[in-house]
């Protein structure tokens, strides 16, 4: 089977970093998968400017955006009715990757979470994963944004689950870190009933 | 339409957005090419990775210096542990894994104190000597495995400070 190619000309993605050598690094990446439209911001701030007078594609933003956090960016951008972006993909990009921040990030209205550091493959994949496997959006009175409940099948191109990935359990607040696989679990885990 | 648990109506739709569509079209680049090509991109930034991170460590190292001699700005452990988080965060993008070691490792540490416990200095310095240490061509191109008597007494002194956060004797 051909693995389908994952085509970024012309989206405009914007990278939400305090860091201004790491969102160097992540441009990079993403013009190696061919995507020529990238804005960087270094704050909540600046990111809520950028969106008002700028269409947006995506957003991969850091967990600890200044001074708001990535996550409270999230929840603005899905609560707010009459926005244009309220159902763009979001990328959360966390350093601390323990059970309940990820958990939080879904919760939010995250699509995905992705473990730093970084990596091309890791990145490429999940933006793949994002683009080839749209979410229903579910609207409550408490929750707006992708479904919960679904089931990672394996990434797009032929990619599946990696040979160590388990079944995360919900653990307490300070639980160890997880590993990329257990991250995507448990982005998964609704649906098994395990959340 | 589903009935959400709150008893009101949830509405759930489909969506498709214009990422999804647009990354879908034809002429994308394969995977495989992409993710050389990010490397590639990569390692174009990797020679001012030493200058760069000579900086950071300079500006790490001043915000220890003046919290130790007891003129620390407030918020520093904040700073501190920004500029840990992207110490560890670009080397571990960039392959330098002692150096990702031991920023985490000072990550692990900061984070604690914001938590709550006790600042303990030496912790800190011994972790910017590491990294200093770690910052010489020589160690930057180990792994931790390699240098377990420095990643040991690194845990140790992680252990001690975030699970005996009042150092007291065991």
């Amino acid at each position: 089977m051909t693995a389908p190619s994952m085509n970024l000309r012309d989206l405009v993605i914007l990278v939400a970093e305090p860091s201004s050598y790491i969102s160097m690094l992540i441009h990079g990446m993403l013009r190696g998968f061919g995507s020529n439209k990238v804005i960087e911001v270094r704050n909540s701030n600046h990111l809520l400017q950028v969106l008002t007078v700028q269409k947006i594609d995506i957003l991969i933003c850091d967990v600890r955006l200044p001074p708001h956090g990535g996550l409270t960016m999230t929840r603005a951008i899905r609560n707010k009715k009459d926005n244009e972006h309220r159902t763009i993909p979001i990328l959360i990009m966390a350093g601390d990757s323990r059970e309940s921040t990820v958990k939080q990030a879904r919760d939010a209205g995250a699509n995905m979470v992705i473990a730093k550091p970084i990596s091309p493959a890791g990145l490429y994949e999940r933006l793949s994963w994002i683009a080839f496997n749209p979410r229903k959006f579910v609207d409550t009175e408490s929750y707006f944004g992708p479904d919960r409940r679904f089931k990672i099948e394996g990434y797009p191109n032929g990619i599946g689950r990696r040979k160590g990935d388990k079944v995360v359990e919900v653990a307490a607040e300070s639980g160890p870190t997880l590993a990329q696989g257990d991250i995507d679990n448990l982005f998964s885990a609704v649906r098994t009933g395990q959340d | 339409m589903t009935k959400a648990k709150t008893g009101q109506e949830a509405r759930i739709f489909a969506v498709e957005t214009r990422f999804q569509k647009l990354a879908r079209r034809d002429g994308g680049v394969p995977r495989d090419k992409a993710i050389a090509q990010a490397h590639a991109e990569i390692e174009q930034v990797k020679p001012d990775f030493d200058q760069w991170f000579d900086i950071e460590l300079r500006e790490l190292a001043a915000l220890v210096n003046n919290a130790q001699s007891g003129e620390g700005k407030p918020g520093w452990i904040e700073t501190a542990g920004f500029r840990s988080r992207q110490l560890r965060d670009s080397a571990g993008t960039l392959g330098f894994e002692l150096i990702e070691f031991i920023a985490g490792s000072l990550c692990e540490i900061l984070e604690s104190i914001e938590a709550g416990n006790e600042c303990n200095m030496e912790s800190i310095l011994c972790h910017v000597d590491a990294l200093i240490l770690a910052r010489q061509p020589y160690y930057r191109a180990l792994q931790p495995e390699q240098v377990p008597e420095l990643t040991k007494g690194l845990r140790r002194v992680v252990k001690h400070v975030t699970i005996n956060p009042l150092g007291v004797e065991k």
